[in-house]
C-alpha cells in the first residue's frame, strides 16, 4: 500500500531532469478539457469524457466515458501518457497503476481550486508558461469583476441550477460551498443559502419564503431559449418574496455556469452585470 | 359491527382532522396564526400567510392524499395477493411510475405544456403501463391457476422495470442520476393546489371501486376457492380490485414519488389496532396512512436542518425498524 | 348398520347409478324414486384444464339424493378434486352438464349456488388473523346483501354452526393458532353457517391424525343424521368412504368404474382394478362397517 502510494506520488511530481511533457492526454473532466485546450495543449488530448462539450473540437475526439463508467479498456488502448481523472474514482486509479500509465487526479472544491488546478496541470503537461498566463488571466478578470461590484449593495441572492419545469418542485439550489457559492459572491452578491454548508442544496418552498432572497437567478446549461423566461412565472406563487416583488428573476443560459473551468471568469462576469447592470455600462 | 365501523372511523377521522390542522402550524420557520388569518395585510405581502397556504397547507394537504391512497393500496394487493408483505410495488406499478419519470429526467425530457408539468404526467403514464400489463395477467390467468401465478408474474415485472430504470440511469450525466435518486425517495412539497386537484380524480374513482370490496377482501383472503364457494365472483372483482389499487398508487406517486413503506406497514400497524376485518381495516387505513404520512413529512421538514430530508428517508427509518420487528414478531 | 345388499341387480331405493364399462360409452340411464328428489346430478361431463392436454375428467355421469352421503373414491390423479369443483360450480365442464335440482348449474348467479351449496377444502390458510367466529361468519355472505352487515340473527346462526361442530368454546380464538383438527371442524361450522342443503368435501380428513379423523367423521355423520345434510365427499381414505358413506363412485383416470351403495362397490375386485392393491373387505363386527386392509401389490 505504502509503495504503491509513493509510486503515485513519484507520477505526479516527476524529476526535474526528466522530460515530463505529456503528448497523448486523456481528459474525462470537462473542466480540465477546457482548460486543457485553454492552455493551448488542446492538440495533445487524444479522447474525452462522455460530457465534454466544449470547444467544439472535442466533438471529433473518441469519448471514453466519465465519473461513473471511465472505459478503462478504450482508455489503456490509447497508449496515454497521461490521463486526467477525478480524485475519487480509485478504481480507475488502481487500473491505471497497474498498467503503468501516468495520472492526474483532478480534486475540486470551490473557485480558487480553478486556477490552481490550471498551473498544475499546466506544470505537469509541459505547458507552463501558458498555463500560467491563462491563470493569471482568469485571475485578472476575476479581480476586475469583484472591483467594478465593490461599492455595490451587496442582494441577498438565491442561485438555482434545477427545477421541474412548470412548477416549483425538485428546485436544486447552490449552498454556502462551492464554486457556485464563490463565484455569486465574487459578482457581489451574498449568498441566501451561505450557511447551508452543501454544495447542493435541495430547497422547500418553505425554505424560499423564510429566505426571502433578493434576487433570485436560474442557471441552466444548454441553448438559450425563450421557453425558460417564460417559465419564471411560476415563482409567482410565493408573492412575499423580494425577488418576485421586485421583479429580480433572471435565468441564463449556457455550459460556463456548471463546468468549473478557465470560462469561470466569464461566467462570473455574466452573474455580476446581471446582479449590477449599472456597473457595467 | 356498525358499531365497530362508526367508531373507526370516528377515532381516525378525529386523529386526521387533528393532524392536518396541527401539522401546518409547524415548520422550521415561525410563524404565527394571527399574522396567517390577518386579512388587514396584503397577501403578496403576508410571509406567514404564504408559509401556511403555499408552502405547508398543499404539502399536509398532498402527505394525507398519498399516504392514505398507499395505504388503502397495500391493504388490498395484501388481500388479493394473499400475502402479508405484498405493497402497492409488488406488481410493478411503483416501477413503472418510476421508469415514467426517470426517462424524462435523463433525457431532459423536463418540459412544461400550458402550465402542466411533464414529469407527473410521465410518471401516470409509466404506471398505466404496468398496470395495462398487470390487467393482461389477471386475464390470461387460465382457470385454476392461483394468485401465486399473478405475484409471481407481478414480480418479474417489477425486477424487469427496475432494470430498465438502472439501465436508463447510466445514460445520464452526474445531475440527472441525482435527480433521478431524489425523486425516488419522494417529495410532497408541491406547492401548489393543481397538483393535488388533478390526481384526484381518477383517486376517487379508485378508491369508490374498493368501497365496493370489503367484505370480498375478507373472503378472498382465505383463498380463491374458499371465497368463489361462498358467491364471490373472484375473477372480476380481482380485475376491479388491482386495477383501482394500481390506479390509486399511479396517482400518488405522480403527486409525491414513490414514497416507500407506507403501502407495506401501515395496512399492519392498522390491523394490529382494529382487527383484520377489511370493512374496518379500509377506512382505517385510508385515514391512518394520511395521518402517518403527514406526520413523517413533518419529521423530514423540521428534524434535519434548514434543507429537511426526502419523506421517504423518514418512512424507511421508520418503517425498515418496525418491518423487521412485526416479522420476528410473527415468525417467531 | 350394513351398507351390503343383497345382490348386485338390486339397487338400494334412494340411489341411482350407472355403472360404466371402460371401453363402451353408452348413453346414460337415469331412473328415479318419485321419492327421493336428486339434488345435484352430472351428465356426460367432461373437463381437461389445458383444451389441447390431457383430459381430467372423461364422460362421468352421477346423481346425488336428498338424505346421502356420497363418496368420490380414487387413486391421485383421478379426477376426484375436479369433479368436486364441477359439482360445485366453480368449474364448466367442457362437455356435458351438471344440473341443480332441475335447473343447469350457469342458470344461477354464484351467491344463489352458494345459498346451496357448500364446500369444505381440504386445507384453509388464512392470510390474516381472523377469529373463528369471524370464519364462520364469512358463511352468511351469500346470504346478504352488497354492502349489508350480519345481523343478530347472523350471529346466532354462526354460533349454532360452532356448536354443532363443537367449536364454540373456540369462538374467540385466532383461526391461525387452531389445531388441525379444530380447524377443520370450524371451516365445517363456517360451511353450515352457509344453510345450505349440499356440503362438498374435499379430502376432510387427509391432514389430521387418528383422534381428530374419527371426530370429523363422526362429526359429518352426525349431521347427516341430525341436520339431514346432503354430502359428496372426496377421498382417498377407504375406510373413511366405508364407515361413512351411503353410495360410492369409483374414479380411475377421470372415468367411473363403478358405482352404487357402499357395500357393493367396495369390493376386493373394485380395490384391486382401481389402485393395483390386493386388500381384504370385510365387514368390521365391533366397528360396524367395511373395513378394507391393504395385503399386496398387485403389479
Amino acid at each position: 500500500m505504502a509503495i504503491a502510494a509513493a509510486r503515485a506520488d513519484a507520477r505526479l511530481t516527476p524529476r526535474r531532469s526528466e522530460d515530463t511533457a505529456a503528448r497523448r492526454i486523456v481528459s474525462i473532466i470537462p473542466a480540465t478539457t477546457e482548460m486543457l485546450f485553454a492552455m493551448g495543449a488542446g492538440d495533445r488530448v487524444v479522447a474525452v469524457g462522455s460530457y465534454d462539450r466544449f470547444p467544439p473540437q472535442v466533438e471529433k475526439l473518441p469519448r471514453v466515458g466519465a465519473l461513473l463508467d471511465p472505459n478503462v479498456e478504450r482508455i489503456i488502448a490509447l497508449k496515454p501518457d497521461l490521463v486526467v481523472l477525478y480524485g475519487t474514482q480509485a478504481d480507475l486509479r488502481m487500473q491505471l497503476e497497474r498498467a503503468r500509465i501516468p495520472f492526474y487526479p483532478y480534486l475540486h472544491h470551490g473557485l480558487p481550486d480553478v486556477t490552481e488546478t490550471i498551473r498544475s496541470l499546466g506544470a505537469r503537461v509541459g505547458v507552463a508558461a501558458q498555463a500560467n498566463a491563462l491563470a493569471d488571466r482568469i485571475e485578472q478578470q476575476l479581480a476586475s469583476t469583484r472591483t467594478r461590484v465593490a461599492r455595490e449593495a451587496r442582494p441577498k441572492t438565491l442561485l438555482v441550477f434545477g427545477r421541474e419545469a412548470g412548477t416549483l418542485r425538485g428546485i436544486a439550489a447552490s449552498g454556502g460551498v462551492g464554486f457556485l457559492h464563490d463565484m455569486l459572491e465574487a459578482a457581489g452578491a451574498t449568498d441566501a443559502l451561505a450557511d447551508v454548508k452543501q454544495q447542493s442544496v435541495m430547497m422547500s418552498t418553505e425554505l424560499v419564503l423564510a429566505r426571502a432572497p433578493e434576487v433570485i437567478i436560474e442557471l441552466r446549461y444548454g441553448r438559450v431559449d425563450a421557453a425558460a423566461r417564460d417559465d419564471l412565472k411560476v415563482w409567482n406563487a410565493l408573492a412575499s418574496v423580494p425577488a418576485v416583488k421586485n421583479r429580480q428573476l433572471f435565468v441564463l443560459q449556457g455550459d460556463e455556469f456548471v463546468v468549473p473551468g478557465p470560462r469561470v471568469a466569464d461566467a462570473t462576469a455574466r452573474l455580476a452585470s446581471t446582479l449590477h447592470p449599472q456597473a457595467f455600462r | 359491527m356498525r358499531r365497530r365501523i362508526a367508531v373507526t372511523i370516528a377515532g381516525f377521522g378525529a386523529l386526521a382532522i387533528a393532524v392536518c390542522i396541527l401539522a401546518p402550524l409547524v415548520g422550521t420557520t415561525n410563524i404565527s396564526l394571527a399574522r396567517v388569518f390577518d386579512r388587514s395585510i396584503a397577501f403578496a405581502d403576508n410571509v406567514d400567510a404564504q408559509v401556511f397556504f403555499v408552502a405547508r397547507l398543499p404539502r399536509v394537504l398532498a402527505a394525507v392524499l398519498v399516504g392514505g391512497a398507499f395505504a388503502v393500496a397495500g391493504v388490498v394487493f395484501q388481500a388479493f395477493l394473499r400475502n402479508p408483505l405484498a405493497s402497492p410495488d409488488t406488481l410493478g406499478v411503483s416501477s413503472g411510475a418510476t421508469l415514467g419519470a426517470v426517462i424524462v429526467i435523463t433525457f431532459h425530457l423536463d418540459v412544461a405544456v400550458r402550465g402542466v408539468s411533464a414529469l407527473p404526467v410521465a410518471s401516470f403514464a409509466g404506471s398505466a403501463g404496468a398496470l395495462g400489463v398487470v390487467y393482461l395477467m389477471s386475464l390470461a390467468r387460465r382457470r385454476g391457476t392461483s394468485s401465486t401465478v399473478l405475484l409471481l408474474g407481478g414480480v418479474a415485472l417489477s425486477a424487469f422495470l427496475g432494470a430498465l430504470n438502472r439501465l436508463v440511469q447510466v445514460l445520464g450525466d452526474y445531475t440527472d442520476v441525482f435527480r433521478s435518486m431524489r425523486w425516488m425517495m419522494g417529495s410532497l412539497d408541491v406547492g401548489s393546489y393543481t397538483d393535488i386537484i388533478v390526481p384526484l380524480v381518477p383517486m376517487v374513482a379508485a378508491l369508490a371501486a374498493i368501497a365496493t370490496l370489503p367484505r370480498v377482501l375478507d373472503l378472498v383472503s382465505l383463498g380463491e376457492p374458499a371465497a368463489e364457494s361462498r358467491g364471490v365472483d373472484v375473477k372480476k372483482a380481482e380485475r376491479v380490485a388491482l386495477v383501482s389499487a394500481s390506479l390509486l398508487t399511479g396517482s400518488a406517486v405522480s403527486i409525491g414519488g414513490p414514497v416507500p413503506f407506507v403501502g407495506i406497514i401501515v395496512p399492519h400497524i392498522v390491523r394490529l389496532i382494529v382487527g383484520a376485518d377489511h370493512r374496518v381495516v379500509l377506512p382505517a387505513a385510508l385515514l391512518f396512512g394520511g395521518s402517518f404520512l403527514v406526520l413523517c413529512d413533518l419529521v423530514a421538514r423540521t428534524a434535519f436542518g434548514p434543507a429537511g430530508m426526502p419523506v421517504g428517508a423518514v418512512t424507511a427509518l421508520i418503517g425498515g425498524p418496525f418491518f423487521l420487528w412485526l416479522l420476528f414478531r410473527k415468525f417467531r | 348398520m350394513t351398507r351390503r345388499s343383497a345382490s348386485q341387480e338390486t339397487w338400494p331405493p334412494g340411489a341411482f347409478f350407472l355403472r360404466r364399462e371402460r371401453r363402451q360409452k353408452e348413453p346414460t340411464l337415469r331412473t328415479r324414486s318419485a321419492s327421493t328428489p336428486i339434488l345435484l346430478d352430472a351428465a356426460e361431463v367432461s373437463f381437461a384444464y389445458d383444451p389441447r392436454g390431457r383430459v381430467v375428467v372423461d364422460g362421468v355421469s352421477l346423481a346425488v339424493a336428498r338424505g346421502e352421503i356420497v363418496g368420490l373414491l380414487g387413486p391421485n390423479g383421478s379426477g376426484k378434486t375436479t369433479m368436486l369443483r364441477l359439482l360445485s360450480g366453480t368449474l364448466t365442464p367442457t362437455r356435458g352438464k351438471v344440473r341443480i335440482g332441475e335447473a343447469p348449474m350457469g342458470a344461477l348467479s354464484r351467491r344463489e349456488l352458494a345459498r346451496r351449496i357448500a364446500v369444505v377444502p381440504q386445507e384453509t390458510h388464512s392470510a390474516f388473523e381472523f377469529s373463528a367466529l369471524e370464519i364462520v361468519m364469512m358463511g352468511r355472505y351469500p346470504h346478504l346483501g352488497a354492502f349489508e352487515l350480519e345481523g343478530a340473527d347472523d350471529l346466532a346462526i354462526a354460533r349454532d354452526a360452532l356448536a354443532a361442530t363443537g367449536t364454540r368454546a373456540l369462538e374467540s380464538r385466532q383461526f391461525t393458532t387452531l389445531s388441525g383438527g379444530e380447524k377443520q371442524r370450524v371451516v365445517i361450522a363456517s360451511a353450515l353457517a352457509q344453510a345450505a342443503e349440499i356440503l362438498l368435501l374435499d379430502e376432510p380428513t387427509a391432514s389430521l391424525d387418528l383422534g381428530f379423523q374419527l371426530d370429523v367423521t363422526s362429526l359429518l355423520a352426525r349431521l347427516n343424521r341430525e341436520r339431514a345434510v346432503t354430502m359428496v365427499v372426496s377421498t382417498h381414505d377407504l375406510n373413511l368412504a366405508a364407515s361413512l358413506c351411503t353410495t360410492l363412485v369409483l374414479l380411475k383416470a377421470g372415468q367411473v368404474l363403478a358405482a352404487g351403495a357402499t357395500g357393493d362397490v367396495l369390493t376386493r375386485e373394485h380395490v384391486r382394478a382401481l389402485y393395483g392393491v390386493d386388500a381384504d373387505v370385510a365387514l368390521h363386527p365391533r366397528a360396524g362397517h367395511l373395513t378394507v386392509v391393504p395385503l399386496a401389490r398387485t403389479h
